[in-house]
């Protein structure tokens, strides 16, 4: 499904990303980890094509690396922010037209009614505008937006972030039903070991825009590296 | 490719607006025949006309900033392009001043794809760009004398011709249209607003990476909307300028130009399609009717008082102070 090929990101003199590989098969649920500033959301951003990159990004046999943003969410790529950004002034409806149109190539009202009904939006569907949305709504707006376009992988950045236990539970459940329903591939980026040993079949763990780790979540988080980095100990 | 979302059920919110605006469009065009009905003075016509002028530049203003988030400086330079292109092929190469006149637009459309660069660019830094860009117009018509005639101008070039017995060049027949161009533009604004690519546009203006993170080419829709903002432009200042019969490069590429649309689609309600068109008419006429028999020299200080005050106490303009006057029923509110 997705194989990442020695991916570098620089900005500047600071490298973000250093010779990054690991491939996901299809269907997987990954869980992305790392300390803040391990470059994260740097792979995600270049995955998503949001940033240039170094390597190969090769997406269902194809090297996409060159593609710019729009067309990658158009071969199948979608993902959320860490901060939802909804477009803001429509509404969620509207936001859904807008992904399912643009990123689907198709507009088939049925579909987004399914999806506002999955993520338990359909009575904000015609609501004034997406801004006016608590965090929650807007957070699963953002992927109902990603699951117009009709992704075959779906990167989420810190999509349980900020949500307390409860409804973070709540959110785990619902992803899965989302894996199961749409056959999606996920990746996400989260910082609760709980969480990824929970949701995820397998984590690869970023430190220093470096991968030091990749296995189950159980391997991963039995590597003393993996731990130092998040007690920060590793580089001091 | 459906496109059955944009256009609204009927009893929807979105439906009762759609049928508030088309009867608040039906009523001011009824409103804008009324000067032909009571048979207006010549006077009169020649300042609606102008007002109407102003109402298409600032609608063809509204349009790019409204939809694509870009804030022109330099309309001045399509509004120029548009009235000399015409006027030289009129007047040089014998065509039809109908004809003329959308190729005018058509060369305004040209001269934007110049500005294509700019499209990488946001906020200030675009606003800048096109701003030096229509100066650069400007000081070619000025330098070209032997195809412009140079800072002289153009003094002969045809007017608009007599079509169906109806003079255009007499101010009635003119004010029927530039009337008939700027309600033509106001529809194909609604018509692509109410559109996926409009709703897109829209967001675009608000989060571009949002928009592009779902698979919109936002620099292919702000391309597209730059070329029909110049064209509308263009298309007015031809109008403009074989109604007034001459030209010169002071006045075809002028500041005001640039300025007056802006002034018109912010004191009117940028965000509507209805918004620039009566602000513009509004604006004008309170600056040549009111402003200028109270101060004839130095009258536009009071368009930036009455635009200050507008804008601090009603943002949205003229169309949100309606909106804010005359809200929506609760029974539309419970239906949405």
């Amino acid at each position: 499904m997705l194989k990442l090929d020695a991916v570098t990101v620089r900005f500047g003199g600071l490298t973000a990303l250093s010779d990054v590989s690991f491939e996901i098969p299809q269907g997987e649920i990954l869980g992305l980890v790392g300390p803040n500033g391990a470059g994260k959301t740097t792979l995600f951003n270049s995955i998503s094509g949001l940033v240039k990159a170094r390597g190969q990004i090769t997406f269902d046999g194809k090297n996409v690396i060159r593609l710019p943003l729009h067309r990658r969410a158009r071969v199948g790529i979608g993902r959320t922010f860490q901060i939802p950004q909804p477009m803001h002034h429509l509404s969620v409806r509207e936001n859904l037209a807008v992904a399912q149109v643009f990123g689907a190539g198709r507009y088939d009202p049925k579909r987004i009614d399914e999806i506002l009904t999955v993520m338990e939006l359909s009575h904000k569907a015609d609501a004034d505008a997406a801004s006016a949305l608590a965090l929650q709504e807007l957070k699963r707006l953002e992927i109902a937006k990603a699951l117009a376009t009709e992704p075959k992988l779906l990167l989420l950045d810190e999509v349980l972030a900020g949500l307390e236990s409860n409804a973070k539970r709540t959110f785990m459940l619902k992803l899965r039903e989302l894996h199961r329903l749409f056959g999606l591939t996920i990746v996400i980026v989260e910082h609760d070991i709980e969480t990824i040993s929970e949701l995820c079949t397998r984590a690869v763990v970023l430190n220093f825009g470096q991968l030091i780790a990749d296995g189950t979540p159980a391997e991963v988080f039995a590597n003393p590296a993996v731990m130092e980095s998040y007690t920060g100990t590793a580089h001091a | 490719m459906s496109h059955s979302a944009s256009h609204p059920a009927a009893g929807s919110p979105a439906g009762s607006s759609t049928a508030r605006g088309i009867a608040l469009g039906a009523g001011l065009l009824v409103l804008a025949l009324v000067p032909l009905m009571v048979g207006a003075s010549p006077y009169m016509l020649g300042l609606l006309i102008s007002a109407l002028i102003l109402a298409g530049l600032a609608l063809s203003w509204a349009l790019l900033g409204n939809l694509g988030g870009m804030v022109s400086f330099g309309h001045a330079a399509f509004f120029g392009v548009g009235a000399y292109a015409s006027a030289l092929l009129a007047a040089r190469l014998n065509v039809p001043v109908l004809l003329a006149i959308p190729i005018g637009g058509l060369f305004a459309t040209l001269s934007s794809l110049a500005m294509l660069p700019a499209l990488r660019l946001s906020g200030p830094y675009f606003a800048l760009a096109i701003l030096a860009y229509a100066q650069i117009f400007r000081i070619l018509a000025t330098e070209l004398d032997w195809l412009t005639g140079g800072a002289a101008g153009l003094q002969r070039f045809p007017s608009l011709p007599t079509v169906f017995g109806l003079d255009l060049s007499e101010r009635a027949g003119s004010y029927v249209l530039v009337l008939a161009c700027v309600v033509l533009f106001a529809l194909v604004y609604v018509v692509i607003r109410r559109s996926h690519v409009g709703t897109a546009l829209r967001a675009i203006a608000e989060s571009e990476d949002a928009t592009r993170v779902v698979g919109v080419n936002a620099t292919v829709l702000k391309t597209w909307m730059l070329l029909l903002s110049a064209f509308i432009a263009g298309v007015f200042g031809a109008l403009n300028a074989h109604i007034i019969g001459f030209l010169e490069p002071d006045y075809a590429f002028s500041g005001i130009w640039s300025v007056m649309p802006i002034i018109a689609a912010v004191f009117g309600g940028y965000r509507t399609v209805l918004g620039p068109i009566v602000g513009a008419v509004v604006i004008y006429l309170f600056d040549q009717v009111v402003a200028k028999s109270l101060i004839p020299v130095g009258h536009q200080i009071l368009l930036g008082i009455v635009l200050a005050v507008m804008v601090l106490v009603a943002p949205n303009g003229l169309s949100g102070l309606v909106a804010r006057l005359f809200p929506r029923s609760e029974k539309h509110h419970a239906e949405a």
